[in-house]
C-alpha cells in the first residue's frame, strides 16, 4: 500500500517539475526571442529549446522565401547540411494550414497532413515525426519539424499544447524579423533614391557654379575656391556639418547674379562708369532674387549671396547693413571673396602676395571685415602652414608658398581683439 | 584533477581530461548554450583517435536548460553512432531530475562519481543503459 502511495507521489512531483522545466524554458525561449542577439542565433537557440524540452535528436526550423516561393530551413539540428532543402505548398494547402493551429501528427494520415503534398515527402527524408505551423495574423510564415523523441515515447497531448505555445513565441520573432527586414528593404530603397536626388542636385550646383566662372574668364575657379575657403573657416568657427554644407553651396553660388551682367563689364580692364558700376554691383540682389525661388534644405543661401558686399562699417551694398545685421554667412563669405579677388589676377591688375593681401584685410579691419571673422580665418591658415591640420585647404590653392616664421611676424601687427 | 589544453579542438572550450581510454568532459554551464554543440565534435575527435569511453562529468554544472538537454542528446547520438560508450557522473539533485524529466535517466548510465564511471563500477545510480 504504501510503496504505491510512495510511486504515486513521485510521479506527482515529477510532473509538477515537468511543468515547471518547461515553464522556465518558456521563460528562457521569450527572453531569447527579445533580445538583441543576431536573428540566426534566436532562431537556433529556440530550436534547440524546443528540442531539449521534447528530447528530440533532429529538428528544423523553416522560413518562408517570398523570391523563391519555398519554406526554406534558416535553423536545424542532428541533420547535417539541409541548406539544399525546400518545401514548396500550393496556396490552397498554405491558406488551409493557416487555420490549422495545432501541430501536426507526421505519423498519422488524419486531414492536415494530406495537404503537404510534396513537403510531405521531403519532411519524411529528414525524419520529421510532428510538423509545427508558425502563423502571425492568418499569415505562415514557417514550420518547425521535428523527430520522434530520443527516449522513444509518444507525444502526449500534452506535448502537442507546449509545442504549440513554443511555435507561437517563435512565430512572432520571424514576424519582427521580417518586418524589419521589409523596414530595412524600404529604407535602403529610398536612401539610394536620396544619394541620387544628392548627386543631380551637387551636378547642377556645380553646373551653374562653372556658368558664372565662364563669364569671366579672370575668376576661372572663383566660385569654388570661395566655396571651399567658407567651408573651411565656417568649420573654425565651431558650425556643424550641416551647415558647413551650407555654406559650401553658397560659396559655390554667391557670384550666380553675374550671369546677368554684361560680359564686357566683368572683362573690362579700365575703371568703369557710374553705369557699368552699378551694373556690376547690382549682381548680389539679382543672385538673391534667383536664389530666392529655390527651397535649399539650408538656411541663409540667399541672403549669403544678396550681403556679401556688406562692408561691417555700414558702407557697402546692396542694404549698407552694419556688423551686427550683416548675416554670419555673408561675413564669412565678404572675407574669403575678397581675399580670392585679392590673390588671383584680375584684369585691372595683377595679383597680390599674401603678405599684401593680409595688409589689406588688416587695413580694412573693422571697416570692410568682421574681426569676429578674420581672427578665426588666420588661425586656420597657421594650422595649415604649421600642418596641424589633415587635409589643408586654404594654403594649397595659392599660389605661393608661405612659411611659419613669416606668418607669425604677419599677424604679430595684426590688432588684439 | 588535471586540466588539458587542445589547441584549436573547440575554441573556447578546454575543461576535459584524458584516463587511459576514457575522456573526462566537464561541461560546466557551456553546455545551456548552442555553442555547446562544439562538444559534440569534441567528443567525434576523441573516438577517432580511439578513445572508446566518453564520461560526462556534471559537477561544475549548476543547472541543466534545454538547450543543454539538446546539445546532450547530441552527443549521445554521436557517440553511440561511433559505436562509444557515453556515461554521467557528479549529477546534482536538480540536474537529475531534468534528466528524469525528459527521459535520458533511462537512456544513460549515470554515476556518483567521475572515479565511478570511469573505473565502470557497476554501483550506477541510475537506471540500466540500453546501449
Amino acid at each position: 500500500m504504501s510503496e504505491i502511495l510512495e510511486e504515486a507521489m513521485t510521479e506527482a512531483e515529477l510532473s509538477l517539475e515537468k511543468l515547471l522545466f518547461n515553464l522556465s524554458t518558456l521563460a528562457e525561449l521569450g527572453e531569447e526571442i527579445t533580445s538583441p542577439k543576431d536573428f540566426t542565433r534566436v532562431v537556433k537557440s529556440a530550436l534547440y529549446m524546443v528540442m531539449g524540452s521534447f528530447s528530440c535528436s533532429k529538428g528544423a526550423i523553416f522560413q518562408y522565401d517570398h523570391d523563391r516561393g519555398s519554406f526554406d530551413p534558416i535553423a536545424s539540428k542532428g541533420l547535417g547540411d539541409i541548406g539544399g532543402v525546400r518545401l514548396k505548398l500550393g496556396p490552397n494547402a498554405i491558406s488551409e494550414l493557416v487555420k490549422h493551429k495545432e501541430p501536426i501528427d507526421l505519423s498519422s494520415d488524419a486531414y492536415p497532413v494530406a495537404l503537404l503534398g510534396a513537403a510531405r515527402e521531403e519532411l519524411a527524408k529528414l525524419d520529421a515525426r510532428m510538423l509545427a505551423c508558425l502563423i502571425v495574423k492568418d499569415e505562415l510564415l514557417g514550420f518547425i519539424a521535428i523527430n520522434g523523441k530520443f527516449t522513444g515515447e509518444p507525444f502526449t497531448q500534452y506535448d502537442g499544447q507546449l509545442l504549440s505555445v513554443m511555435s507561437q513565441h517563435i512565430s512572432f520573432s520571424l514576424h519582427s524579423h521580417s518586418l524589419l527586414m521589409k523596414l530595412m528593404h524600404k529604407y535602403t530603397e529610398n536612401k539610394n533614391l536620396y544619394d541620387n536626388l544628392r548627386r543631380i542636385y551637387y551636378d547642377t550646383i556645380h553646373a551653374f557654379a562653372a556658368a558664372i566662372d565662364a563669364k569671366d574668364s579672370y575668376t576661372r575657379g572663383h566660385s569654388h575656391r570661395v566655396s571651399a575657403y567658407s567651408a573651411v573657416l565656417a568649420r573654425e568657427m565651431g558650425w556643424d556639418n550641416d551647415e558647413v554644407e551650407g555654406i559650401r553651396i553658397a560659396g559655390l553660388l554667391h557670384d550666380i547674379g553675374k550671369i546677368a551682367v554684361d560680359k564686357t563689364i566683368i572683362n573690362k580692364a579700365s575703371p568703369l562708369t557710374s553705369y557699368e558700376c552699378r551694373e556690376l554691383n547690382s549682381h548680389p540682389v539679382i543672385g538673391y532674387e534667383i536664389l530666392s525661388k529655390i527651397k535649399f534644405p539650408w538656411k541663409g543661401i540667399p541672403m549669403t549671396t544678396r550681403n556679401h558686399h556688406e562692408k561691417v562699417d555700414g558702407s557697402g551694398y546692396p542694404d549698407r547693413l552694419k556688423k551686427g545685421d550683416i548675416p554670419i554667412g555673408a561675413r564669412i563669405m565678404a572675407l574669403v571673396d575678397a581675399f580670392d579677388a585679392m590673390t588671383t589676377d584680375r584684369p585691372y591688375r595683377p595679383r597680390l602676395s599674401f603678405n599684401e593681401a593680409m595688409d589689406e584685410v588688416k587695413d580694412n579691419w573693422n571697416k570692410q571685415f568682421d574681426p569676429d571673422v578674420v581672427y578665426p580665418f588666420i588661425s586656420v591658415i597657421k594650422k595649415e602652414v604649421k600642418r596641424e591640420v589633415d587635409n589643408p585647404t586654404i594654403v594649397p590653392l595659392l599660389q605661393e608658398q608661405l612659411d611659419a616664421v613669416t606668418l607669425n611676424r604677419l599677424f604679430e601687427g595684426f590688432p588684439r581683439a | 584533477m588535471w586540466k588539458k589544453e587542445t589547441a584549436g579542438m573547440v575554441k573556447r572550450y578546454k575543461n576535459f581530461k584524458e584516463v587511459g581510454e576514457t575522456v573526462v568532459l566537464y561541461p560546466d554551464n557551456y553546455i545551456n548554450d548552442i555553442e555547446g554543440e562544439k562538444l559534440e565534435e569534441l567528443c567525434t575527435s576523441y573516438l577517432e583517435r580511439g578513445f572508446k569511453k566518453v564520461v560526462i562529468d556534471f559537477s561544475e554544472t549548476d543547472i541543466i536548460n534545454s538547450i543543454g538537454v539538446s546539445v546532450l542528446i547530441g552527443m549521445i547520438e554521436k557517440v553511440r553512432d561511433m559505436n562509444g560508450n557515453i556515461l554521467f557522473s557528479g549529477l546534482k539533485q536538480v540536474n537529475y531530475d531534468v534528466f528524469s524529466i525528459v527521459g535520458l535517466t533511462k537512456h544513460i548510465m549515470i554515476y556518483e562519481t567521475e572515479e565511478d564511471a570511469i573505473g565502470g563500477n557497476a554501483k550506477a545510480s541510475g537506471a540500466v543503459t540500453t546501449a
